[in-house]
């Protein structure tokens, strides 16, 4: 119906629907097919066997293997670039556009780059674009807009796409005869069997290709093994699946619709077939020219003869078949070309010649004859072969609308390769082979260089015993091995036929013809790895799959090393092009939450990062975000604020011997440090390097309560962790950063805040110092209460269980409303803190800062044997000056606020950086901390600071604290 | 026990993890173990349903605990608890607990679906009680209450909805009831113990999703997200009462 004048009848068609047909529009023309056509197969149904155009050269280019092995077929569809238009399944209204055009299809205004092919031999861009100095920033530009594949729409919704988990006794992929015998045995011992395939209907070459004069022999036999797959319970089949990576373990990556399947098997089979290989001679690249398997597909999956004439050229058995089938189909062939000069007689053989085909032995064809803009061809020249490659000179033309050839396969052992299989050649059967699987994983069938049917079958069945054997399974006695394999004459060792005039392609996703692969050779590029990289040969989306064979045989021949052992390319992940929507899969971005979370966004909290935590940054309240820091850091200072401190590591430490291990774990002394009573901590790496610090709050002899920085709490865990494993002290560890939400009251009025509320326990500056730590409960809220000093101001954190968090923060806002109270933020408390001259471990320090830089030695206890990084410490001390010391600074009025990481310099020497700097509205000025060299580290020195504009600034050393150096506001 | 009806979970001073996403589903709260619990969500009948296929429900306020380091399983088999023989197993108790051992020195308590919250307080003030340093090495308290969210994931498809967060194989012939996996789902740290819901014939797969506290409305998106394939929806503790009993 409607032009689709290239549509066979029933029952050759097994995927269309022929009751549902289906408009679409390519190159802005309407077409129609049918509901299970690919858009390939559509088009060819109505004439159209031009898809797109190549890469380099802009040719028209065909189907070529109708299997999306190749990039041929590559379309824009929609916002989609570089969709296999033989995989697309036509829909209603479906739009689809070529690849690699300027204008349009048929009038490519860049068809022109062929003409000067001469000019642009392999390599040229090492050779044209180095000179002279800078040519390339011209040539680039230029290059780049006529470059890529399709075109990106960068305003593309974000479409929806995931990953799942599978798991398997035993994965076969591929669903031909191998695969489908794989599966029924391996699933036959009872074990879990995943079957992948990426057809909508199972049986491989079964459902397309002729195994002898039955031509419906095949596809009696895959309904017959897909009826005993489906028949069994245990094999789970993902149809339209492709696997695109096999990692060690058999971890297998499968693409499914929009979902990445991360498959686990125990043992695995591959049964992926083989890929048919072309003919290299002149202009064999045009559409109209295609393997054997493709036309067949088109013929049996979608009832299309894609030509009226053909020209069969063979190296096989195969072709034979294919003749018949294109007769059958109603295509006149108008010669069988074998290139074999004697083949002997089969049955098929003999069909062809009851059917009246002519054969032509001991020729090839040797050139293609294009049509009208090279968009079709009209003949094909054939002449007899005179040698490896060579022709006798005695051309002669048939005219015909298609060239159809069958000279031999390459196994799709591509995944094996992927961990650690390799693709090797064997001479015998001038093919690759694969070897050297790795342990857990098996290959049958064409992959595994078998191609008698029966063979092929017995192949799969033994795969299958053996996958469910090393599974564990009871697979019973081990079938019967296959017989004679049939491999042996299947591929032509032989089928290149250079032309003096080029267009010889080997490579159709580069337009890499003999010439470029033979000049590869004489530039010095010898090895198929370079060969490789220097051509480009194999480096297009099809991988390689119909191009490495004869690239090997021809670098091999030109640089004299032979065949025999020769390998493919190191072959690497994704088998077949994945998406970035694959790969990124559901976006899982773990974000944590404090109990008090929701309070901060209903007040309007600027939140920011910390770790994988939010925090509030401020809460501007309609105020700039600079005022809004200033504003709460003075409540701080003269009233009384909240700040969320939940995000603060915590960790019990406890035990019998949890003195000594807080004793070797921090640089102070804690055996005899008082129950009640906080400590500093600070750690040390084994090296000496400052990376960590907090508090210890000890509740009773054997219980510690330390705190951690945000950021750093977890890899002090794994750290105490590893180290007691070492130690085995008897100590228990425990996480309960999240445990417990925390908040910091601070400020002059904050103990009247508290005592508002019910609490047991006495908040009088005389029971309860600075430093002292109590557990109580305060309002019903059982609490943690700390009398710490982190922002300089007479304060209490307290860290109540979490569920309770929102509860307390809700609490301490009422109950401080009378007086003013203020939620601060991260910024305000880095202000506050600075101003206090307290560093924050990772902003004050980096991975190399010891505690005599940082000006903490205060912190270390000298009298203890032991702990982590003390003698390291006591070297650094003993044996090297320092090279830079972190002191407290501050800039005369009206300089500017230095951005952390300012440069200090010395001279022409960088000597240090400033690590944190503000305009403090509580002192009036600037005040900061930074690295400076330690012979300008006194109080009232001055060190240089360049500023990002270049000039440079004098700062003045100042003594720390900046604010309240007597610490009388902290121990109110 | 549940106490009596409340709106606002706000009203009472401990709150799930998750009750601002619940309050979003519209959920009917009352209070059990002193926390606003979301009994349903309009229609306790079709949220069993639901429950068979695949129904997420936040358990966060029910009753837990834990405790590790060494001494712990002995001492809580002195209190009468049935400890699991072996790391990652779970076992059922008289009193309707849930004892999961993680490893050969830690257990997870988790409370029966009546919000009882009778025999965790007993563990934790037998714990509490005990002098100061103990006579024998008996492990310490984890404050489970407060470090987990608790979420239960319930129904046939929850095996292969949790295909697409978690990397361990949880079908049910391979994940049996009371089985326990350490896992990592949608890259955050987690508890999965399955328990199925109702014996016999009748029982319901299900499962415990324990993890971090403060990743609770991170997991409850990803969680809804991952459903959506399978028609998973939210069910209340009235529906996992009905579907339990």
């Amino acid at each position: 119906m409607n032009g689709q004048d290239y549509r066979l009848d029933a029952p050759e068609g097994l995927l269309i629907d022929r009751d549902r047909p289906v408009s679409f529009r390519f190159e802005g023309q309407y077409y129609h097919g049918y509901a299970g056509d690919t858009l390939a197969s559509a088009l060819a149904a109505n004439g159209q066997l031009m898809l797109s155009r190549s890469f380099k050269y802009h040719r028209p280019r065909g189907p070529l293997t109708m299997a999306g092995l190749d990039c041929n077929s590559y379309v824009q569809v929609g916002d989609a670039p570089n969709v296999q238009a033989d995989r697309l399944p036509i829909t209603e209204g479906l739009t689809a556009a070529a690849l690699n055009v300027k204008g349009s299809l048929r009038n490519d205004r860049d068809r022109w780059v062929e003409w000067i092919a001469d000019f642009l031999p392999v390599g040229f861009y090492y050779k044209a674009f180095f000179r002279p100095r800078g040519i390339w920033n011209y040539w680039e530009g230029f290059i780049r807009r006529r470059a890529g594949l399709g075109t990106v729409d960068r305003t593309t919704p974000h479409d929806d796409y995931d990953k799942a988990y599978m798991f398997a006794d035993v994965a076969v992929v591929g669903g031909g005869p191998a695969g489908l015998s794989a599966a029924l045995q391996a699933a036959q011992a009872g074990g879990e069997v995943i079957l992948i395939d990426e057809n909508v209907l199972l049986g491989g070459s079964l459902t397309y290709a002729r195994f002898g004069t039955d031509a419906a022999q095949g596809r009696k036999l895959a309904e017959d093994l897909a009826a005993q797959v489906a028949a069994q319970a245990n094999i789970t089949v993902l149809d339209r699946a492709t696997c695109t990576g096999w990692f060690p373990d058999n971890w297998l990556a499968v693409i499914r619709g929009n979902r990445l399947i991360k498959l686990r098997a125990k043992q695995a089979v591959l049964a992926s077939g083989s890929v048919e290989q072309p003919i290299v001679f002149r202009h064999n690249d045009l559409p109209g020219v295609m393997p054997g398997s493709a036309v067949q597909r088109l013929i049996r999956h979608y009832g299309v003869k894609p030509g009226t004439r053909a020209v069969v050229a063979t190296g096989n058995d195969h072709g034979y078949g294919v003749a018949l089938d294109l007769a059958d189909a109603g295509i006149q062939v108008a010669g069988l070309v074998d290139l074999r000069t004697q083949p002997d007689a089969t049955p098929l053989s003999e069909a062809v010649g009851a059917a009246g085909i002519a054969v032509r032995t001991g020729h090839t064809v040797w050139e293609a004859v294009p049509g009208p803009g090279k968009r079709c061809i009209t003949g094909a020249v054939i002449d007899a072969i005179a040698g490896d490659g060579k022709v006798a000179g005695r051309g002669e033309r048939i005219d015909c609308d298609l060239i159809i050839t069958s000279v031999g396969y390459s196994p799709l052992g591509q995944l094996l390769c992927h961990c650690g299989g390799r693709l090797v050649y064997d001479e015998a059967l001038a093919s690759f082979v694969v070897t050297d699987p790795p342990a857990g994983t098996y290959v049958a069938g064409s992959a595994n260089a078998v191609f008698d049917l029966d063979a092929v079958q017995a192949d799969g069945r033994r795969a299958g015993w053996a996958a469910a054997m090393a599974a564990g399974l009871n697979a019973g006695a081990e079938p019967a091995a296959p017989g004679a394999t049939g491999a042996e004459g299947i591929n032509f060792p032989w089928p290149i036929f250079p032309h003096p005039q080029g267009k010889d392609f080997v490579d159709f996703d580069e337009d890499q013809t003999v010439r470029d692969v033979e000049n590869a050779v004489a530039d010095g590029f010898e090895n198929i790895e370079l060969v490789k990289r220097y051509t480009t040969v194999g480096m297009g989306p099809s991988q390689g799959r119909h191009s490495a064979l004869n690239a090997v045989r021809l670098t091999a021949r030109a640089n004299g090393r032979g065949l025999p052992g020769a390998v493919v390319t190191t072959q690497r992940p994704p088998f077949k092009p994945e998406s970035f929507g694959h790969l990124a899969g559901r976006g899982f971005e773990p974000v944590r939450h404090t109990a008090m979370h929701w309070r901060h966004l209903e007040r309007g909290a600027e939140m920011m990062p910390a770790g994988l935590w939010l925090r509030p940054a401020c809460y501007p309240g309609g105020l700039t975000r600079e005022a809004a820091i200033a504003e709460e850091s003075l409540a701080v200072r003269r009233g009384v604020g909240l700040i969320d401190v939940s995000t603060l590591g915590g960790l019990e430490v406890r035990g019998p011997d949890a003195a000594e291990f807080m004793n070797r774990m921090y640089t102070f002394a804690y055996v005899k440090q008082p129950e009640g009573r906080s400590r500093y901590v600070l750690m040390t790496d084994p090296t000496g390097a400052v990376v960590d610090d907090g508090v210890a709050c000890r509740f009773n002899a054997q219980h510690f309560y330390v705190t951690a920085t945000t950021g750093g709490v977890d890899a002090v865990y794994r750290t105490m962790l590893r180290w007691n494993a070492e130690w085995r002290l008897d100590v228990d560890v425990t996480n309960v950063t999240a445990s417990y939400a925390g908040v910091n009251i601070a400020g002059p009025r904050s103990r009247q805040v508290l005592e508002t509320l019910d609490c047991d326990v006495d908040l009088s500056a005389a029971a309860f110092p600075y430093m002292g730590v109590r557990e109580g409960v305060l309002a019903g809220i059982p609490v943690r209460l700390l009398r710490v000093g982190f922002v300089g101001e007479l304060g209490f954190e307290l860290h109540c269980p979490a569920a309770y968090g929102e509860a307390l923060w809700d609490l301490l806002m009422e109950a401080g409303a009378p007086f003013g109270i203020r939620p601060f933020g991260v910024e305000a408390q880095r202000m506050l803190r600075l101003e206090k001259g307290h560093i924050i471990i990772g902003q004050d320090t980096d991975g190399l800062t010891t505690p005599h830089e940082a000006d903490m030695v205060w912190a270390i206890a000298k009298k203890k044997p032991f702990f982590v990084g003390k003698r390291s410490i006591e070297i650094q001390a003993q044996d090297r000056p320092l090279s830079r010391k972190l002191v407290g600074f501050t800039l005369p009025d009206g300089a500017p606020v230095p951005p952390e990481c300012t440069l200090v310099i010395r001279g022409t020497e960088i000597v240090g950086r400033v690590t944190s700097a503000v305009r403090s509205p509580s002192l009036g000025r600037i005040v900061g901390l930074a690295y400076v060299h330690p012979d300008d580290a006194e109080p009232g020195k001055t060190f240089h600071i360049k500023l990002e504009d270049g000039k440079f600034i004098a700062a003045t050393v100042a003594p720390l604290p900046f604010y309240d150096p007597d610490n009388k506001r902290q121990e109110m | 026990m549940a106490l009596s009806a409340h709106s606002d979970p706000a009203s009472l001073p401990r709150r799930s993890f998750a009750y601002r996403k619940l309050v979003a589903a519209g959920a009917g709260f009352e209070a059990v173990n002193g926390a606003a619990t979301a009994m349903d969500f309009g229609d306790p009948e079709a949220e069993s349903a639901v429950a068979r296929r695949l129904g997420l429900a936040d358990l966060s306020p029910l009753p837990r605990t834990g405790f590790k380091g060494a001494g712990t399983a002995d001492w809580l088999a002195g209190q009468g608890l049935a400890v699991p023989d072996r790391s990652n197993r779970a076992q059922r108790q008289a009193d309707g607990l849930l004892a999961a051992r993680l490893a050969p020195g830690e257990l997870l308590i988790l409370g029966g679906l009546d919000g009882d919250a009778g025999p965790v307080d007993r563990l934790d003030r037998a714990w509490q009680d005990a002098p100061i340093p103990p006579e024998t090495p008996r492990g310490f308290p984890v404050p489970r209450a407060h470090t987990n969210a608790w979420y239960r994931l319930s129904g046939s498809a929850a095996p292969a909805m949790f295909a697409k967060l978690c990397g361990v194989d949880l079908r049910t012939h391979k994940f049996t009831d009371l089985d326990i996996a350490q896992t990592q789902i949608a890259r955050i740290s987690g508890i999965i113990i399955r328990d199925d819901l109702g014996t016999g014939d009748a029982a319901v797969p299900a499962f415990h999703l324990v993890f971090d506290s403060a990743s609770a409305a991170y997991l409850w998106d990803c969680l809804i997200d991952a459903m959506a394939e399978f028609d998973g929806g939210l069910v209340g503790l009235s529906a996992l009462r009905a579907v339990s009993a």
